[in-house]
């Protein structure tokens, strides 16, 4: 800890709270996350060894956040990751018109950069939303908070909590209990995000999970078992039931995007998720080489994270070093009249 | 992906004279550190040797196997060797003289069963041993995160049961000459292969796939079974000369080892026992006085950071309140 200055608070996250502070030895910005340990439970929380197992796994990738280092701290320990400005989610909301489509392209393209490799390595990260995928100074998406994220293993029978993933990024899979689902939930999710940044809302923001499960039905439309075999051995199958739907055609929904993006968003959002586009193929979709092109990273809007308070620290402890000099100096006219003279 | 794991990476040692040495240093650290005052004689008549440490340790080996084995509900293969992996590294860099062998045993299987999502809840855990439950829970707790510190929270561990898997299946497939039910009666004698692994140090030295095909050319050749046209062709065949050459060299070492895994001597281990006993770190015996002092320190230290911490929240509360009513 003493190889750190705390700047500031940044939030809570899944597990604990979220600092901004300052390597001593190498000036970079790091948040340190605090998982404290309470004796009386479980010691340690599963999500925080997930995710350090999932993250001291991979190697360095830009596209996903990257874990400095773990340190004990006091009962606690602490995960030090590299600092981020903000979230994809604040991007969206704080935006004043909406994302073009060049930037949309280009979050889409890291995102998904990120998610092939998360998959090639066998990681599901089973909750990717838009307030995961971290923003950095550069304009660089990362993704991150792998507390749900799980080693998945292809051949095995292992039955895995369908409550996982925030309610507006679920897949249906899991909004019908299923306990044996694969990689496609994290490619459901990426579609919600492409449709949400096309949208500039969230595609599907039920408020409950059945209410989930209408969101999604009303605009994919009822499935039944031709359209996703299998749909009637899941779990909560038989709990509800929804009237016949016809699905809305994509154009309706979103009539503002392009012919290239629906046709890529429709490849995410299909019922059997084995069907879904895998990452690594997405990349290749002829979205990605018509024009416009995705947007070089400095052309990506970044914005300041919100809060007076962090503001006010910001201004406390930040001075910028790369500014010009000039700036900095003080023009001896001014202050000449402030001067006392002597006598 | 083993090749890029920090398995590899951080946990794979070139020979047994590094982990002899490895450990050579463990019990170093802790005789210098102890026995600054004794002579070279007092020493040996006081402390463990290395090569006592590591009688004594096989005993808590088997010892962890065997709770693994009797555990209820039933707990899967990759929960043993990862717990018997975080044990065999956690003694690798510490002395079973500094931490009792039976309370790191105890953490490693906890850790390894959360790591490895068989979910059990402590007080599930603990309903596994015969007595001092409530006891055992705040050892393991207290302990879990020194474990993970020592592990340099490398969790990720890749045992041979996957890859065992893997190659039956691919023996199915590719030798058409082999009976099925062949392949499946070898496997049988490559499961019991692999749980005498356990017993060695082969995890710290091979590769998991390796291990798994040590596992199965032991037991077909032992069933008369022929896999050796398989691993020439199709394993060996696909890498350099070289490469052939180290991974028959490394299966060979496996099999050795394996076969030649020293029998235990109770009574040896008994002495041994009695011997750590007088020499352990009494600061890290959750019996000691001194340890339950030391951990009620720690618990007032976070309690008083945590009080302070408070107060000045709510002394800064009355500040802001105070200006905003103007006084």
């Amino acid at each position: 800890m003493d190889q750190y200055t705390i700047l500031g608070r940044v939030g809570e996250g899944a597990h604990g709270i979220v600092f901004k502070a300052k390597h001593i030895e190498s000036g970079a910005l790091v948040a340190l996350k605090k998982v404290p340990l309470k004796k009386l439970d479980d010691g340690i929380p599963s999500a925080a060894l997930r995710e350090i197992k999932a993250l001291q796994e991979i190697e360095d990738n830009p596209f996903v956040v990257k874990l400095r280092e773990v340190f004990p701290h006091g009962t606690g320990f602490v995960l030090v990751f590299d600092y981020m400005l903000s979230d994809l989610a604040e991007v969206i909301r704080n935006i004043e018109r909406p994302l073009s489509e060049a930037q949309i392209k280009s979050y889409m393209q890291m995102l998904l950069k990120g998610v092939a490799y998360c998959h090639e390595n066998n990681i599901m990260h089973r909750d990717l939303k838009p307030a995961n995928l971290l923003i950095s100074s550069k304009g660089h998406l990362k993704i991150a908070d792998f507390g749900l994220a799980r080693v998945f293993q292809n051949d095995t029978g292992r039955l895995y909590s369908h409550q996982v993933a925030t309610r507006w990024y679920r897949a249906p899979e899991l909004l019908y209990g299923a306990r044996k689902y694969d990689e496609g939930c994290d490619l459901w999710a990426v579609g919600c995000i492409f449709g949400e940044m096309l949208n500039s809302s969230p595609l599907f923001p039920g408020e409950n999970d059945i209410e989930q499960l209408c969101c999604v039905l009303r605009i994919l439309g009822t499935p039944n078992e031709k359209i996703w075999p299998g749909m009637s051995e899941l779990p909560d199958y038989n709990k509800i039931s929804f009237p016949e739907n016809p699905p809305i055609p994509m154009e309706e929904v979103l009539p503002d995007a392009s012919k290239e993006a629906l046709s890529l968003l429709k490849k995410f959002l299909v019922y059997p998720s084995t069907k879904r586009i895998s990452a690594k193929e997405a990349l290749l979709d002829p979205y990605f080489f018509t024009e416009p092109l995705p947007a070089h990273h400095s052309e990506l809007p970044i914005p300041q994270r919100s809060g007076r308070k962090m503001r006010r620290v910001q201004q406390a402890y930040e001075y910028n070093i790369e500014a010009p000099l000039e700036e900095s100096l003080i023009d001896p006219d001014i202050l000449a009249p402030h001067v006392l003279k002597k006598s | 992906m083993f090749p890029t794991s920090t398995q590899r990476k951080h946990w794979m040692f070139s020979g047994e004279d590094d982990l002899k040495k490895l450990r050579e240093k463990a019990n170093k650290k802790y005789v210098d550190g102890f026995g600054e005052h004794l002579n070279e004689e007092e020493r040996s008549e006081k402390f463990l040797s290395p090569t006592e440490e590591y009688v004594l340790l096989r005993f808590y080996i088997n010892a962890l196997r065997e709770f693994c084995v009797q555990f209820q509900p039933p707990m899967p293969k990759y929960v043993i060797g990862t717990s018997m992996m975080y044990f065999r590294r956690f003694y690798l860099n510490n002395s079973i003289m500094d931490y009792h062998p039976k309370d790191i045993m105890l953490t490693c299987v906890y850790l390894g069963c959360k790591v490895e999502e068989f979910n059990v809840s402590i007080m599930q855990f603990v309903k596994n041993l015969k007595s001092n439950r409530e006891k055992m829970t705040d050892m393991i707790l207290s302990y879990e995160l020194l474990l993970m510190h020592e592990l340099t929270y490398h969790l990720t561990v890749h045992n041979p049961y996957r890859p065992l898997e893997g190659l039956v299946i691919d023996i199915k497939t590719r030798c058409k000459s082999l009976k099925p039910e062949e392949v499946d009666r070898s496997r049988q004698g490559a499961d019991e292969f692999l749980d005498r692994v356990l017993q060695t140090d082969a995890a710290l030295l091979y590769a998991p796939s390796q291990i798994a095909l040590s596992a199965l050319l032991s037991s077909a050749s032992k069933l008369g079974i022929n896999l050796d046209s398989y691993a020439t062709e199709f394993i060996l065949g696909s890498g350099t000369k070289e490469q052939a050459a180290k991974t028959t060299e490394n299966i060979k070492s496996i099999r050795y080892m394996v076969k030649h895994i020293p029998p235990l001597d109770k009574k040896e281990g008994k002495k041994i026992g009695q011997k750590l006993e007088k020499c352990r770190n009494q600061e890290n015996n959750p019996d000691s006085e001194v340890f339950k002092r030391k951990q009620q320190e720690m618990l007032d230290d976070e309690d008083e950071v945590y009080s302070r911490k408070k107060q000045k929240i709510s002394q800064e509360e009355k500040d802001a309140e105070k200006e905003l009513l103007g006084l």
